[in-house]
């Protein structure tokens, strides 16, 4: 048995509760029947005069002139004129435009819905929990390393630091003996908690790669990077791990958003999809040919 | 544990913030973020013609940041190095109108103006029919009211607003709200990508070209926008598809004198330029660089629809005569309306682009999208594609990688172009700089304490010459640098010039001892397997380097180029694949590069008053001096041979002017005639020739190579016309008033800027003097 207090925080709940509010209130500031036309009057607010007005002084950095002003206001007025004959009409009944459009209004509306509402906390974290790995943080490394540069060195550069490698084995990580033996590095001597993707754009992919793969807490190489070659000391190797809740909250919160917004118009459109007993032909199995003769039609109960 | 380890090894060290990778904290001596400016996505009108009906700003950003996007044709692209930074930068002008006008389901679909953007179907001609339309109709006619309505415009703005909020993670890529103002009169690229600092205060919708095609109205609109709150800025681009009007001197866009409300405008809003991108460099030209061996590269003269019967003027289009003009605007008129720095981007149209030559795959959706199209030359809208190059980036030194941090770097113009690769370059410019600062680890912040970065002016003399910082690292993953130059450009009486310092390199090359050049690094590219290696070159070169030739009373600028060793052009390496020649029509190797922003030496009136005054045409005037009319021009030059001396570098050398053709003259000339030849040619026709030009003559802006056309005896047309001698460079014309003052003559160049620096003298009979009297013994 499901707690009621629960049920009460539960957002889908939120959701169809809002929309159904949302869609009432819609439904009932719009005519109920506006094909009739009933009334020939047409009233406009001080907000339908002014947004056009904006749009033209945004658009050309001067309010309009009296003449231009009339004219944006004739054009409303004609626009509603002739949506109100073209109602009178019919215009609008198996128009594939006004279908398409309507349609994706309702869809609309329920995205609106759950743009509304604004999720607690724990709800967050409690979704955080189940999709961490979506907001999983990479491998990160820290090392100091000592460069051998070609530009100095030429051709002997890798020879160099096999060398200087032999005679600071199992030496800790400072070792005045390696920066003497090393040359000056154009960026920097340590890299605190690195991704390989950092480290490729400083050093070029293949040493990134490389260095990933060193053990920890010894003097090892040479490893050739793009701008030459390194002894590396790794001293901290931090394995790939998931986010800290509160490091990617904006992200989870968006994560999470898009997936209410998902679920809620998937649920919405099948309360609203079991109303209707919906009648589609039977596609045939084989050959296109088969197309020729129309397949009777068969039922589908809701 | 393992913390305990990491802070001690922080503490032993004391080294640099790690955060200078990663980004987390502000880096007072500013990192470089790698970025573009300059992408078009399925919204823009012609990249949707291109065949990208797909993809949108969301998926540029994507591609940026190192994911795999779908190319218009359906293969799979990635970037070689993810970016830091990027601005999509879709045109605005009928933004989504034509996705709309093919999706039949839209009532824009219905309206009569859509009609001719409808595709009747897929085929190149009716691709090249609607791109023609676009072009013509679109980018250079009038409005289409119908096609503008904000309910498509504002509403595809809002899409893209969101998807550059979307993809904004401040500290770990920027998107930047952004988009091209495209305006094209006669199909002359005068386009601008405008770029807003944060994206709360957006206009409603941009202003695009439909609303002016004056770039000057562009400011203005850009000056309303800032002065209520809404911080921007706009970067040029494709100056050298402008047909010679993205950097006018005389007139500006409606015909107005060129004055100082137009240069502050200028200025204050376009804070950089695209050097280079897919359609081309506009750093220079070799016909306006002719002492720079490296100025012919991936020239692109073309103007966009391929007008018939245009040819396309280099003179005004290309950056770097720009900035000599707008220092010798400055010191002559009192303004400067160049005072620019260096981007690079892509102008690609896939919602994504290639930046190295090993992974060309084209800008333009079906017209350069495969191997077989590319490397038979599909030429496209007047583009031999394979002329088209890999896209460059806009570094940015900045603390941190946000908008906001960013987009002061690019207002303060510290920024540099890379043609491709991620090559670091910095360039500090002070009077107090030793040769031993760069052995010091905080070099850098020596360099902002004692001076100023790329982009800005020196600070008040303070010594006999400036020293410059000059440092570029290679990209890791590209070919090594060859060497740093120092472009330096200055301006005397109106007359500018140039000159290119190799300042650091690679190897054990010796420099010229007499002229300072440093010989090529040689090119380890096999044509054959179109592959190089990194048997030559440097990592990293730095050098402080002082102007030799300072003169504290003329204004100049300074900026740095670093070159890569050759490498194979993305072309030789597609010709490899297919198993066919590299083609003619473009270079096999090429070297890659960088460029700083530069940095301006303006001189103090005190330093001015110390000039050599030069001679004006209105002192002349003043003093009784007359022009000559047409017919005294021609009795003085045509048929003769004339010595002048350039009274600004005192060099002296002479012009023959030929006989001009007669027209219709009825004496009939035999073939020993000296006029036998000319004779042929209509009335007011002739040819002249330069002599005893050397290649170390200091030559002013817009004389071509003259010391090859000395060597070689090659001739130009002149012509007298209303009073003037017309001669022309690149079809662009350039006149030279005469005038006479007792028994001088005295000769205006139209584009110094109101001097007159040249006189004639008396032939000259030691061309070069040694300084070593005859006879004295010191050789026989």
């Amino acid at each position: 048995m499901v707690p009621m207090k629960r049920i009460l925080h539960e957002p889908l709940l939120h959701f169809l509760l809002l929309g159904a509010i949302l869609f009432g209130l819609f439904r009932f500031f719009q005519p109920a029947d506006g094909r009739g036309a009933s009334s020939r009057r047409i009233v406009l607010s001080l907000e339908d005069l002014m947004q056009p007005a904006q749009l033209f002084q945004a658009q050309w950095r001067r309010p309009p002139t009296a003449d231009e002003f009339n004219s944006m206001v004739e054009n409303r007025v004609r626009e509603e004129v002739l949506y109100r004959e073209a109602l009178a009409m019919g215009l609008d009944v198996d128009d594939e435009i006004v279908r398409r459009r309507m349609a994706q209004k309702m869809e609309f509306l329920s995205e609106d819905v759950t743009e509304s509402y604004e999720p607690s906390a724990d709800t967050l974290r409690a979704w955080f929990a189940r999709h961490a790995d979506q907001f999983a943080e990479p491998q990160r490394l820290s090392f100091r390393h000592l460069y051998f540069s070609p530009d100095r060195r030429g051709p002997r550069t890798e020879l160099d630091a096999q060398r200087a490698l032999a005679r600071i084995s199992g030496q800790p990580e400072a070792t005045p003996l390696g920066e003497a033996l090393a040359d000056p590095f154009m960026y920097q001597d340590y890299y605190r908690d690195q991704t390989e993707e950092t480290l490729s754009r400083e050093f070029g992919p293949g040493f990134a790669h490389a260095v990933e793969g060193l053990p920890s807490g010894s003097w090892q190489g040479p490893v050739q990077s793009g701008l030459g070659w390194h002894l590396v000391f790794v001293d901290a190797s931090i394995p790939g791990r998931p986010a800290a809740y509160e490091n990617v909250e904006a992200e989870v919160r968006t994560a999470w958003l898009a997936e209410q917004k998902k679920i809620g118009w998937e649920k919405a459109y099948k309360a609203m999809r079991a109303k209707y007993t919906v009648l589609i032909p039977d596609v045939p199995a084989a050959a296109p040919a088969a197309a020729t003769a129309p397949p009777p039609p068969v039922g589908e109960d809701p | 544990m393992r913390s305990q380890v990491h802070a001690i090894a922080a503490l032993l060290f004391g080294l640099a913030s790690p955060a200078v990778l990663s980004g987390q904290q502000p880096n007072p001596d500013r990192n470089a973020y790698f970025g573009e400016t300059h992408l078009h996505t399925s919204w823009s009108l012609d990249a949707w013609l291109f065949g990208n009906r797909v993809t949108d700003p969301g998926d540029a950003y994507k591609y940026f940041q190192g994911q795999p996007i779908k190319h218009p044709l359906g293969y799979e692209i990635k970037i070689e190095t993810p970016l830091d930074w990027a601005g999509v930068t879709d045109h605005s002008e009928y933004v989504g109108v034509i996705r709309l006008a093919n999706d039949p389901t839209s009532s824009l679909s219905k309206l009569p103006a859509a009609q001719p953007l409808v595709m009747k179907n897929d085929s190149p001609a009716e691709v090249q029919r609607i791109f023609e339309y676009g072009v013509k109709v679109l980018m250079g006619g009038p409005p289409i009211p119908s096609l503008m309505s904000p309910e498509v415009a504002g509403t595809v703005w809002q899409q893209n607003t969101a998807l550059a909020n979307a993809a904004n993670k401040p500290g770990r890529f920027t998107a930047f709200c952004s988009y091209e103002w495209t305006s094209m009169p006669n199909s002359m690229n005068l386009h601008r990508n405008i770029f807003f600092k944060d994206c709360g205060k957006l206009p409603t919708m941009p202003f695009s070209a439909l609303n002016s095609q004056h770039p000057e109205d562009l400011w203005a609109w850009m000056d309303g926008q800032r002065s209520a709150g809404n911080e921007l800025l706009a970067i040029s681009h494709n100056a050298n598809l402008s047909d010679g009007r993205m950097y006018p001197t005389e007139v500006d866009s409606r015909g107005r004198p060129i004055d100082a409300a137009y240069a502050d405008s200028r200025t204050r809003n376009e804070r950089l330029i695209e050097i280079k991108q897919i359609k081309g460099t506009s750093e220079t030209h070799p016909l306006l660089s002719p002492n720079d061996e490296f100025a012919g590269y991936e020239i692109m003269s073309v103007l966009l629809g391929d007008p018939v019967g245009r040819i396309p003027h280099i003179v005004g289009s290309y950056s770097r005569q720009a900035l000599k003009d707008g220092i010798a605007m400055q010191s002559t008129l009192g303004f400067n309306p160049f005072k620019f720095g260096f981007g690079a981007a892509a102008d690609a149209h896939n919602s994504a682009t290639p930046y190295r030559q090993s992974n060309f795959f084209g800008g333009h959706g079906v017209a350069d999208g495969t191997i077989e199209r590319r490397m038979s030359g599909y030429n496209f809208s007047g583009i031999d594609v394979r002329t088209e190059s890999p896209a460059g980036l806009t570094g940015a030194w900045a603390e941190e990688n946000t908008r906001a941090s960013i987009f002061e770097a690019m207002k303060r113009r510290e920024t540099f172009a890379v043609s491709g690769p991620h090559i670091k370059v910095r360039f500090f410019g002070g009077w107090g700089y030793t040769a031993q600062i760069l052995a010091g680890k905080d070099w850098v912040k020596q360099g902002y304490a004692k001076g100023v970065p790329m982009g800005s002016d020196l600070p008040p003399s303070a010594g006999k010459a400036p020293t410059f910082i000059v440092w570029a690292v290679k990209d890791p993953t590209s070919g090594n640098l060859d060497r740093i130059q120092i472009i330096k450009g200055w301006t005397m009486n109106g007359q500018s010039f140039e000159r290119v310092f190799d300042v650091a390199w690679a190897g054990n090359r010796r420099p010229d001892k007499w002229t300072g050049v440093v010989g090529p690094i040689g090119n380890t590219v096999n044509l054959e397997t179109a592959a190089y290696t990194n048997t030559i070159g440097a990592v990293e070169l730095k050098k402080v380097w002082t102007d030799p030739e300072f003169d504290s009373t003329q204004h100049a600028f300074y900026y740095a180029r670093v070159l890569e060793i050759p490498t194979p052009r993305w072309t030789t390496i597609q010709a490899k694949q297919l198993g066919i020649a590299p083609p003619d029509v473009v270079a096999s190797t090429i070297q890659e590069r960088a460029w700083s922003s530069p940095i301006w030496y303006t001189p103090s009136a005190e330093a001015r008053s110390g000039a050599k005054p030069g001679t004006t045409v209105a002192d002349l005037v003043k003093q009784g001096a007359k022009a000559l009319s047409s017919e005294e021009i021609a009795a003085l030059i045509v048929h003769q041979s004339v010595w002048l001396e350039n009274t600004v570098t005192g060099d002296k050398y002479q012009i023959i002017y030929g006989a001009s053709g007669p027209g219709k003259d009825t004496t009939p000339l035999t073939p020993s005639d000296p006029g036998y030849v000319t004779g042929q040619f209509a009335a007011n026709q002739g040819q002249f020739r330069l002599k005893y030009v050397g290649s170390k003559m200091r030559l002013p802006s817009l004389m071509g190579d003259a010391a090859a056309a000395s060597r070689l005896g090659v001739t130009r047309p002149y012509f007298i016309n209303d009073g003037k001698i017309v001669t022309e460079l690149g079809g662009t014309p350039i006149s030279i008033t005469v005038y006479k003052l007792g028994d001088k003559y005295y000769g205006a160049r139209s584009n110094e800027f109101g001097y007159a620096n040249y006189m004639m003298v008396p032939a000259v009979q030691l061309l070069d003097p040694i300084g070593i009297p005859p006879g004295s013994g010191k050789a026989p």
